[in-house]
């Protein structure tokens, strides 16, 4: 009979535990905290970085280990450290707080840089910085939402942004040739979605299919695209053409004060 | 001395013989303003009991804090010796922070007094005032400062304080004549050039070599300081003495009856007094004799300090007061404070400001002896040569040279910079006495006032101060320190500003002088600006006309109606009606019309002066932000204050970093707006991506759908398997990587020609370009040469990013023949019609976003050309149904087609004549719209992808923004600039001596990323011996892989698992992936086992 002695038993300490059912048994694995997710995305290369020991446990906290014939049926080997590996691989783990921490760092980032890139100050029609926007974002006290996607996210902070700060989509610039048969008809479906029109041209060319285009070049909000796309596509039956000139107009370059 | 009435400064203004403009220069704390104190003392504006205390011209409280002058002021000055003389005296900055305000006061004078500090000698920035006044072409004299210092703290012997003041003499003369020997050099180079080139024209045979170097034949001597010439006065401006040998020479000779002629001759030198044979002999250091300089003059001051400071010994003091004959207060005597008795005593022995002023008078030119050359000099702008200067303006000279107050002769008045007053300091703002009632009543209101207004003016002048010192100081401070940290304050001060702009507003006022003419209030005047260019504007206005005339505008010219003429007073400014020539003024309600400089006068044919000569050129960018993106405008406005007022500061608006304009890149000059990303001011973040021409074995991860063989060609098949391309990377040659990047502009251009013939336009393009267009093909083609390269020229299908950019698309599909970009240089010509297929334009858009953004850290791509081996369209029935209709309806009707080429488009994959066809087309593509999108968007995405792995099939590197670095050091500091050079990555690439210096030019490159703070790390280093200047050069290779890792066992122990501590270029791509919140591959923790395992709050 043993002695039931603290000494004999190895604590462990600083563990994440990863779990996952498999062939209805439950298994777990004792990793490191902070790690498994550098395991996953590849940054560490290590094994024995991540694995606190290459035994795989059926319940971490009583330090069950888990049986061989229940390993090489969920698994097909007996390999310990093979089964490790598809338990880091596929598992379910609590994500640590650094983990959670940075991955929500990154993301914001992230969001502020898109946001950057997508707009301007309406007035100046220049870019912000990034920084600006971050410090902008904290203002109004964004959060990241880890499940939803970044680029989501960003258009939805613009709507917010635009409460507190002077900001706005880049506007694309676009040109329109319309037949001028459809042209009045359509400019009347078309105002509401156009911002500015900078260019309006009723040349009447004469070609063999007289067809009078209507040509004009315009800003609009990017989020429009696609329904003055689907509309023009639609309602001249493909004769009106429409053509991306920039995706973003936005004033580049130095300005010296005077 | 009584205070010296306005009146009679504005009598004396218009002897312009007796004027003198002249600054005091110095290295920091040799007591230029302690000096202007005495000056100024002796002018009875403050008492001379306070002079070298107050520090009267330090005017602003944060200078009288520091204790450092940084502001340059002016003063007006009376002073008397048989003649009257107006001094305007101007006080500058000896920081070296503050260099450009000694620019500024250093045009406006004909001559300078150079401070040295006896104890110190020759300082960094004693060198650099003398360069100033130099290139200024003003005359400078020499006062060696704090004698005192040599007796009472190093406690020297009369002997030795003579040996010390003759090696900082020799000092001062080296560098006069090191400033000489170049000049003199240069001249001869020139010469030489000349010589050389008439040689070659004449193709004579014969020539003579000439070996002497110009300097013999140059006399140099009147250059120099030496005190028997007079232009050296020794002085202890704290005390309150100062001495030049003339006064001891009429002091003595007439004591031992010797000739003043002779004694100053030999009072400094090398003689000594032989007093038996009454005689004055040569050679005093060989026979171990005293000089007479020792024995006559030092010893006098010597044993007064001793008698005074040293020993108080009260009987003695009174002897040489009553030998002196000079008069003590009593209360002086018994004031326990030595110094006090010392200064009472010494200011009235030997005043200083005599002695300056009386050598100051001689000396130093009055303006109406204004050089012919220094004249020339100011006139031309940049390199126009003189004699290039239109007829009128070159007869502007004369006027000059004149320098008459005469009604007829034309004003000419040069604005060397801007300066703020607050408008309460203005004249005419002036309280005046009020009556009994009008006070009580008002000082209620102003209790209130007051209190309010104090606050904001301290915050408001905290703030421009802050600016300022941002300017100065934003070496040292990481990016974000200044403007972040204090962005409350700046921004809280700006909205106070506002508050109480309405009755506290800042004037500026400007900081002029007269060159010629009379300058009066209400006049009207031509305001030009510094590019303004009398030869245009002489063609635009009509022959003779004023500038109360109407006129048709001129580019950089404005006219304007003088408001107020100042004379400045240090802090004060006096009210003037008129200022005739040669005199310093301030000129009020300037500031909508003038910048910083500018030049004002009568005649439409006056050029703009040149530009200061400024020891310091904008060197850091700085970018300022506010803290509330709302606040945008008030920032600009404080920008804009502060671009007016320091002349150094160069304010630039930039994009990215900011919402609106105001960007201020403190002292930098940048050559060309930089890419994208560059101007952040942290690190790393001008990186490119670029191909280079090893080709490596590791393969990158690829998802499905993209099939890459071992040539590096990239397959990659669109969504819906509609559209297949297969494209390759090729790293272009750096020499065509460059043409283009040099040819941005004709691009530019060819791209908008090839749009309108989209559109059936015709866009002119003049003569001049198309054959630059032509060049640059050729040039192209020869350095597009190889096999690889065979007709690559012509199948040229794009330019990238953003259509002009250093990067190439290339049409190598088989049997597709595309029109050439090269179009507007074929008009003529009438080629074969080529056709483009559907989705061209998807092809090109695909390939700018690539370039856009490289998969390295989403920077622009440089030098690379992507080339479209193959592309096919698998279109399904529909489509390709109709696609090949449409290719029918091509071939039948090409007139139709046309006008379809031009339409297309991103969307419409086809709009053929007949509807019914489009019809189809609609249908096809809107089933296409369904599950992926827009086909042309998918075909856009799926060409960006290709090129992004074509790309990373290649060995990839990041190209870094280079500085070129000249940095002028001497020969002591070389290895420390070396130092800081290497722990920058910089690269030395030459190293030379200046001729005639002992300064070593550097030439060195440096990356931009770790160009921020150097310049100021160089100067501590080196304690401001060495400065550099940094200007953008070119693009260069990180040869580094960024994705190495160390594969051999020696690789392993020399550079450790990660190697992360010698790649340069992984630094960098994460810093700037990191920055950019993208992806970058770091672990959390490092050791696992490291980690606390402590619950946080414990």
């Amino acid at each position: 009979m043993s002695i039931f002695t603290p000494t004999n038993q190895i604590r462990l300490t600083n563990v994440a535990v990863v779990r996952m059912k498999k062939a209805g048994k439950r298994f777990e694995i004792a990793c490191y905290k902070n790690k498994v997710m550098s395991w996953r995305s590849g940054a560490e290369k290590d094994l024995d970085e991540v694995l606190q020991t290459h035994t795989v446990f059926v319940n971490v906290s009583k330090g069950q280990v888990a049986k061989r014939d229940d390993l090489s049926s969920a698994f097909g080997t007996e390999d310990l450290t093979e089964a490790c590996t598809q338990i880091l691989a596929k598992g379910e783990l609590q994500v640590s707080d650094r983990e959670r921490q940075s991955q929500l760092e990154h993301m914001f980032r992230d969001i502020a840089t898109i946001v950057a890139e997508k707009c301007v100050n309406p007035e100046t029609k220049r870019p912000y910085t990034v920084i600006l926007i971050e410090r902008a974002m904290k203002d109004i006290h964004f959060s990241v939402k880890a499940n939803k996607s970044t680029k989501q996210q960003a258009l939805e902070v613009i709507k917010q942004l635009q409460q507190s700060i002077q900001i706005q989509r880049a506007h694309m610039r676009l040109r329109f040739v319309l037949p001028a048969r459809d042209g009045k008809r359509l400019k009347e479906k078309l105002r509401p979605l156009i911002k500015t029109v900078e260019n309006e041209d009723f040349t009447e060319q004469l070609e063999m299919l007289m067809v009078f285009p209507v040509l004009q070049v315009c800003l609009i909000d990017p989020g429009c695209f696609r329904d003055i796309d689907e509309l023009i596509r639609c309602e001249t039956k493909g004769k009106g053409t429409l053509e991306v000139l920039s995706l973003k107009d936005v004033e580049e370059g130095d300005e010296k004060l005077e | 001395m009584g205070h010296t009435s306005l009146e009679k400064i504005i009598a004396l203004q218009k002897k312009t013989p007796h004027i003198r403009n002249l600054c005091i220069l110095a290295h920091v704390d040799h007591g230029k303003t302690t000096l202007a104190d005495c000056l100024v003392a002796s002018n009875g504006i403050i008492s001379s009991r306070l002079a070298g205390k107050l520090r009267y011209l330090d005017s602003r409280e944060d200078e009288q804090i520091r204790g450092i002058t940084m502001k340059s002021s002016a003063i007006s000055l009376h002073y008397t010796t048989g003649n009257e003389y107006l001094i305007n005296l101007i006080d500058s900055p000896g920081h070296v922070d503050f260099s450009s305000e000694v620019s500024t006061a250093v045009r406006l004078c004909d001559g300078a007094i150079v401070v040295v500090d006896a104890v110190e000698g020759v300082c960094p920035q004693t060198q650099v005032v003398l360069r100033q006044a130099w290139l200024e072409n003003i005359r400078p004299v020499l006062v060696i400062n704090k004698i005192d210092r040599l007796i009472v703290e190093l406690k020297l012997t009369s002997q030795e304080a003579y040996t010390h003041l003759q090696k900082i003499l020799e000092q001062v003369n080296a560098v006069t004549g090191s400033l000489f020997t170049s000049k003199v050099l240069e001249e001869r180079a020139e010469k030489d050039a000349e010589a050389q080139s008439s040689c070659t024209e004449n193709g004579s045979g014969d020539q003579v070599y000439d070996w002497s170097a110009g300097l013999e034949e140059t006399d140099d001597s009147d250059l120099y300081f030496s005190p028997d010439r007079g232009n050296v006065v020794f002085a202890s401006a704290i005390d309150g003495w100062g001495f030049s040998i003339h006064q001891f020479a009429e002091m003595y000779s007439q004591k031992m009856g010797i000739r003043s002629s002779v004694l100053l001759k030999t009072l400094w030198g090398d003689f000594y007094l032989n007093a038996k044979a009454k005689k004055i002999m040569k050679g005093a250091q060989s026979k171990g004799k005293k000089p007479l300089f020792v024995q006559l003059v030092l010893d006098n001051i010597w044993s007064m300090y001793d008698a005074v400071v040293t020993r108080r010994d009260k009987e003695k003091v009174e002897k040489m007061v009553t030998s002196l004959g000079l008069k003590v207060m009593s209360r002086d005597l018994r004031h326990s404070d030595p110094k006090v008795l010392l200064s009472a005593i010494c200011s009235q022995w030997l005043p200083v400001s005599q002695a300056v002023l009386s050598m100051v008078c001689e000396k130093l030119p009055s303006p109406a002896e204004i050089s012919a050359e220094r004249v020339e000099k100011l006139m031309s702008v940049g390199a126009r040569r003189f004699d290039s200067l239109p007829e009128q303006t070159q007869e502007l000279k004369k006027a000059f040279l004149d320098c008459s107050a005469d009604e007829t002769a034309p004003v000419i008045v040069f604005v060397s910079k801007m300066f703020a007053v607050d408008s309460k300091a203005l004249p005419q703002n002036k309280q005046r006495p009020l009556t009994q009632e009008e006070i009580a009543q008002r000082r209620e209101q102003a209790r209130q006032r007051h209190a309010e207004r104090q606050a904001a003016n301290q915050r408001l002048w905290a703030f421009l101060e802050l600016l300022d010192s941002c300017s100065h100081h934003c070496f040292n401070c990481k990016r974000g320190d200044i403007p972040i940290e204090n962005e409350s304050s700046v921004t809280e001060a700006l909205s106070v500003k506002t508050a109480v702009e309405e009755d506290n507003k800042e004037h500026f006022v400007a900081f002029a002088r007269v060159y010629s003419g009379v300058l009066r209030k209400g006049q009207k005047v031509f305001v030009l600006g510094p590019k303004y260019d009398p030869s245009l504007a002489l063609r635009a206005l009509p022959e003779g006309c004023s500038a109360a005339d109407v006129l048709p505008s001129v580019p950089h010219m404005a006219c304007c109606t003088v408001d107020s003429l100042y004379l400045l007073m240090g802090r004060e400014l006096e009210e003037l009606d008129e200022v005739p020539t040669g005199n310093v003024l301030g000129i009020g309600g300037m500031e909508e019309f003038i910048l910083k400089s500018a030049t004002i006068s009568t005649s439409p044919s006056c050029p703009p002066f040149t530009p200061l000569n400024f020891e310091a050129t904008p060197i850091v960018r700085v970018a300022v932000e506010p803290k509330h993106p709302s606040e945008m405008p008030k920032l600009v406005r404080g920008m804009r204050l502060l671009n007016q007022a320091d002349p150094c500061a160069e304010v630039f608006a930039k994009i990215e970093i900011s919402a609106s304009k105001p960007i201020i890149p403190f002292r930098e000059t940048v050559i060309r707006p930089p890419k994208v990303d560059m101007v952040n001011e942290d690190m790393g973040k001008q990186q490119k991506v670029a191909v280079i021409h090893q080709v490596k074995e590791e393969q990158t991860k690829y998802p499905e759908g993209v099939q890459v063989d071992s040539t590096g060609l990239v397959t990659l098949t669109t969504p819906n398997k509609m559209a297949t391309v297969g494209v390759r990377a090729i790293p272009l040659p750096e020499e065509v990587t460059r043409l283009l990047e040099d040819n941005v502009e004709l691009i530019r251009t060819m791209e908008q020609f090839s749009l309108f013939v989209w559109e059936d336009k015709t866009l002119d393009i003049n003569q001049k370009i198309l054959e630059n267009i032509q060049e640059f093909k050729v040039k192209l083609e020869s350095n597009l040469q190889g096999r690889k390269w065979r007709g690559a020229v012509e199948r040229i299908w794009a330019f990238g990013p953003r259509r002009c950019g250093p990067n190439i698309l290339l049409n190598s599909v088989e049997g597709y023949r595309r029109p050439s970009v090269w179009q507007c240089l074929e008009r003529e010509k009438e080629t074969e019609k080529a056709e483009i297929r559907d989705f061209d334009n998807s092809i090109a858009s695909g390939f700018q976003l690539a370039t856009l953004s490289g998969p390295m850290c989403e920077e622009l791509l440089m030098g690379v050309c992507f080339s479209v081996e193959t592309w096919d369209m698998k279109l399904s029935a529909p489509l390709a149904q109709q696609d090949s209709i449409d290719e029918d309806s091509r071939a039948a009707e090409p007139n139709i087609d046309n006008q379809n080429e031009s339409s297309d488009t991103h969307e419409t994959n086809t709009s053929s004549a007949s509807s019914n066809r489009s019809r189809s087309g609609a249908e096809a593509a809107g089933s296409s719209v369904d599950c992926y999108g827009p086909f042309s968007g998918q075909l856009i995405a799926a060409m960006k992808e290709a090129c992004r792995y074509a790309f990373q099939a290649k060995p990839q590197r990041l190209m870094a923004a280079m500085y070129t670095c000249e940095i002028m050091a001497t020969a002591e500091v070389l290895g420390r600039v070396y130092a800081v050079l290497s722990k920058r990555e910089g690269r030395v690439l030459q190293e030379e001596m200046k001729e005639g210096t002992d300064m070593f030019i550097i030439k060195a490159v440096l990356p931009v990323a770790e160009s921020f703070g150097f310049a100021d790390e160089i100067r501590k280093r080196t304690s401001g011996l060495a400065s550099p200047q940094l200007v953008f050069s070119h693009w260069e290779v990180i040869s580094s892989d960024p994705f190495w890792v160390p594969t051999t066992e020696e690789e392993y122990l020399h550079f450790g698992e990660k190697a992360d501590s010698s790649n340069q270029a992984l630094k960098y791509m994460n810093a700037v992936r990191r920055r950019k919140g993208l992806y970058v591959e770091e672990k959390i923790v490092e050791h696992a086992e490291k980690q606390r395992t402590l619950s946080k709050n414990k």
